[in-house]
């Protein structure tokens, strides 16, 4: 009996690992890793992302120690996208449809990753503190 | 006075022998008649005046067949050919979970609609929906009950309930959402607890769907005194739960329908509200009604077995995705998926 059960089990985990392995290849608009891709404007910086069906660039390299602006662009954004969140601070929203949202991240120590995804976890972004 | 020992197909739980009894009992000849739920075995005996047993079992199929049992003097058919019909069901689980990672990678999500919303865009939307991640949670759960109930010789009734619930419930729900201007929001907690849920039933259906031996065990199965009172007086479990299910994916999480939901608050009127969930739920309705009809017709084939089985390990896939991407969310893990 088992034997079938295991398979399957190690069928959909293989499935899944596939996916991982897919999602993972595609670094669409990712920055290089050590270069800064925010944009400082005196005592803040900015980041530009867009966001729908996913968000892009997804790896964020921003300067430690001075407060981080994420501007979200969205254009007629329904997916998942629309909803941020990023559990390390604690933030939950929801980005209008058309537009930029401003998400302030307060300043981190050098090393710091902050991870958010969209509001149901398929979509993901990083931002390295450097 | 004759005794027979028949084999009866279809049960799927404690209360499924009640039912058979209660039907069959009061048939011509019959003395006594007892159905063992465990070894899906029937005990008869009465005076059925030298009618062959090959004939009682042909007329006690007919007085159960509406509920989706048949009596035999055969053994279950389906205990053979078991393993085999992995061989097909996995590359074709396979093959469908790569055409769904291929579909999102196609960007279909981001698709580029004119800046006012109208009806006609709304169900686009709602086509759109019911092929991106969302099939993961909607469809995942509508795939693991819609099989359940075909695989128990379910008609389409209980398939149509579900999505007669769905329609109903977005309209009345988005009417309300519209008139009120306040949108419905899962706390994270309740995204967290709603996650784990849905996800542990899917795997529980899933591998139901596989058909192995020692998940039957695991069912939970109403006790039989309970069982039969609920029997005496409804035979309703075909139609509500299904029917509540419908009404409860308003609820489940997926960025389009919060999207839309969002959206409806902004039209400011009940009648708008409705008009723009209905007509988001319509757009979805054909890719899931495939889903669901589809497991129906596919139930009478040959390759009943092979489908279950591919649908269940699908099932089983998708309920990890939407376990880890609920651990995600309550930023429990890093991001893992991103198409």
């Amino acid at each position: 009996m088992t034997k079938s059960t295991i398979l399957s089990i190690i069928v959909a985990v293989g499935i899944i690992g596939l996916a991982l392995w897919f999602s993972g290849s595609s670094g669409k608009g990712g920055a290089e890793v050590g270069a800064l891709n925010t944009t400082i404007n005196g005592d803040k910086q900015y980041i530009d992302i867009v966001a729908k069906g996913g968000y892009s660039p997804k790896v964020i390299n921003a300067k430690a120690g001075i407060p981080l602006v994420v501007k979200m662009n969205t254009a007629n954004t329904f997916d998942c996208s629309a909803f941020v969140v990023i559990p390390s601070i604690n933030y939950r929203g929801t980005l209008q449809k058309d537009g930029t949202t401003e998400i302030p991240i307060p300043a981190q120590p050098a090393g710091t990753t902050l991870r958010g995804s969209c509001g149901m976890g398929m979509y993901g972004f990083a931002i390295n503190f450097i | 006075m004759n005794t027979y020992r028949f084999h009866v197909h279809g049960m799927h739980c404690k209360s499924c022998s009640v039912l058979i009894e209660n039907d069959l009992k009061e048939s011509v000849g019959v003395r006594n008649l007892h159905v063992n739920y465990e070894k899906k075995e029937l005990d008869v005996s009465g005076d059925f005046g030298g009618i062959a047993p090959e004939k009682i079992a042909e007329l006690f199929t007919k007085k159960i067949e509406q509920h989706g049992y048949s009596v035999s003097l055969e053994k279950e058919r389906r205990a053979k050919a078991k393993l085999s019909d992995f061989n097909l069901a996995i590359p074709f689980a396979l093959a469908f979970m790569a055409a769904f990672i291929l579909l999102q990678k196609t960007g279909i999500v981001s698709f580029g609609a004119s800046g006012t919303m109208t009806l006609g865009t709304v169900f686009i939307i709602g086509l759109i929906a019911s092929v991106s991640t969302c099939m993961a949670v909607v469809g995942g759960l509508l795939l693991s009950m819609s099989a359940t109930y075909a695989k128990e010789g379910q008609g389409l009734r209980p398939q149509a309930m579900f999505h007669i619930g769905r329609l109903i419930s977005f309209f009345i729900l988005g009417g309300v959402i519209g008139a009120l201007g306040t949108a419905f929001q899962l706390s994270g907690t309740a995204h967290l607890l709603i996650g784990v849920v849905i996800a542990f039933i899917m795997i529980i259906l899933g591998l139901n769907l596989l058909d192995v031996p020692f998940v039957e065990k695991l069912q939970l199965t109403l006790p039989a005194g309970l069982s039969k009172k609920v029997f005496r007086h409804a035979k309703g479990s075909q139609v509500f739960a299904p029917f509540l299910l419908g009404a409860a994916t308003f609820f489940l999480p997926c960025g389009f329908t919060q999207s839309m939901q969002l959206y409806s608050l902004t039209t400011g009127s009940y009648l708008n509200g409705a008009m723009t969930m209905l007509v988001f739920a319509l757009g979805t309705l054909p890719v899931l009604s495939l889903l669901s009809f589809g497991s129906v017709s596919i139930n009478k084939s040959k390759y009943a077995g092979v489908f279950f089985k591919t649908v269940g390990i699908v099932v089983i896939a998708f309920a990890l995705y939407n376990f880890l991407n609920t651990l995600v969310v309550a930023g429990i893990i890093a991001p893992v998926f991103s198409f």
